[in-house]
């Protein structure tokens, strides 16, 4: 069957449960009991260090795959956004632009991490990619509250208060997948 | 099994209306509910639409209590929010704002309250295979939405493991402490579920190549 899939590289079975789990690892970060305070109604929860894991453990294409599914499956119904919410209303509500920029962070940061990952600096390549998580994550978020309405002032306002917590949970992100590759060799490494 | 609670937990068996609703139509319904709550600009239409969308919960026949759950789980958001608005644009503004939130929170908690979620999978497997044209694979994804269900509790449940040794080692607020060993036993579970898939014929090129 289908030909056209086969003119890519295809997941292994190994692959797709990377995929599975780590879309998993998302939906459980919200489980985990965060910081419930925000201007804007956006909570702080583990959720960027665990999509920020999912680009720098898997790179771009499985990284962004299982952080899609997490979004996909939120979307059509499933409480695995943050609060328990679940339906597409959450996407138009004040947290859509940053459920969104999860997708793109990941892509982003996996493809940076996947090209560090062979040579010699691999911490400054996943700060680099865990970096850039952050801002595509936030630049999504604060576009996202223009678009529903808020002035310039007040998106950025409500945007920045997250910078701090976050860019720790980037530093972290780093940390935890420096010693994830070293566990794991192979996991980004051997890609055919 | 540990965990799995909160998927679980949020759906209210029932033989109401909405519980009879094809979830196509409801995600659309709902998805409408919250594209007109953000671009109404009338004050009073939009707080008519919220009182609707509060009524719907007697029409899912959901109990009260529900409701108040929902609406004591986003206070805070929602306070900070109103306030925060108030203080910058003035009371209609924060009205608008928190209106169009507790919308959105409200028809999420619709959804999920009337939506058994292996419902919300059937409705997905139907909508992805038209996709096999297109180089889809169902099939695969189908397998992998359900090692993402299966995992679900077991990477909650070491969540809290981790937490409960990092509390015993006075490392409670130590975020690598309490995440490292998580994703440690994260990936080799997910390393042995494709073992174990691969041994099976499951996802592999060969077997669907």
């Amino acid at each position: 069957m289908a030909s056209l899939t086969h003119a890519r590289a295809r997941w292994t079975s190994t692959d797709l449960a990377l995929i599975g789990v780590f879309a998993a690892l998302v939906a459980a970060s919200i489980v985990v009991p965060g910081i419930p305070v925000g201007f804007l109604g956006v909570p702080i929860t583990l959720q960027t260090l665990a999509v920020t894991l999912c680009g720098l453990t898997l790179g771009a294409g499985r990284g962004s795959a299982a952080v899609a599914l997490y979004v996909l499956l939120g979307t059509i119904g499933l409480p695995i956004f943050s609060l328990f919410r679940g339906g597409p209303g959450v996407l138009a509500g004040p947290s859509g632009g940053y459920i969104v920029g999860f997708i793109a962070a990941a892509a982003v940061s996996g493809l940076i991490a996947g090209r560090g990952i062979r040579g010699q600096h691999k911490a400054s390549w996943l700060s680099a990619a865990a970096l850039a998580a952050v801002l595509i994550i936030h630049a999504f978020g604060t576009a996202w509250f223009l678009v529903i309405g808020k002035s310039w002032g007040a998106a950025i306002a409500a945007d920045v208060i997250y910078y701090p917590g976050d860019l720790i949970k980037g530093a972290v992100a780093v940390v935890v997948a420096l010693a994830l590759h070293r566990a794991f060799p192979d996991l980004l490494r051997r890609r055919r | 099994m540990r965990g799995h609670g909160f998927l679980t937990g949020a759906y209210i068996r029932g033989n109401s209306p909405l519980h009879k609703a094809p979830v196509g139509l409801k995600v659309i319904a709902l998805l409408l509910i919250s594209i007109l709550a953000l671009s109404l600009t009338s004050t009073i239409v939009l707080s008519a639409l919220l009182v609707v969308t509060a009524l719907l919960y007697i029409v899912a026949r959901l109990p009260w209590s529900r409701l108040g759950r929902t609406l004591q789980a986003s206070a805070p958001v929602v306070v900070v929010l109103g306030a925060f608005q108030w203080w910058l644009a003035g009371p209609v503004v924060a009205w608008h704002v928190v209106a169009i939130v507790l919308c959105t929170i409200l028809a999420s908690g619709l959804l999920t309250g009337t939506t058994e979620h292996s419902a919300v999978l059937d409705a997905l497997a139907r909508w992805i295979s038209p996709l096999r044209r297109l180089g889809a694979d169902p099939e695969r994804f189908a397998l992998t939405v359900s090692v993402m269900l299966r995992s679900l509790p077991f990477i909650v449940g070491s969540f809290q493991d981790v937490r409960d040794a990092a509390r015993a080692r006075g490392l409670e607020h130590n975020v690598r402490a309490r995440t490292l060993p998580v994703l440690i036993t994260t990936v080799a579970y997910a390393r042995q579920t494709g073992e174990a898939m691969m041994a099976r014929g499951l996802g592999d090129d060969d077997e669907l190549g």
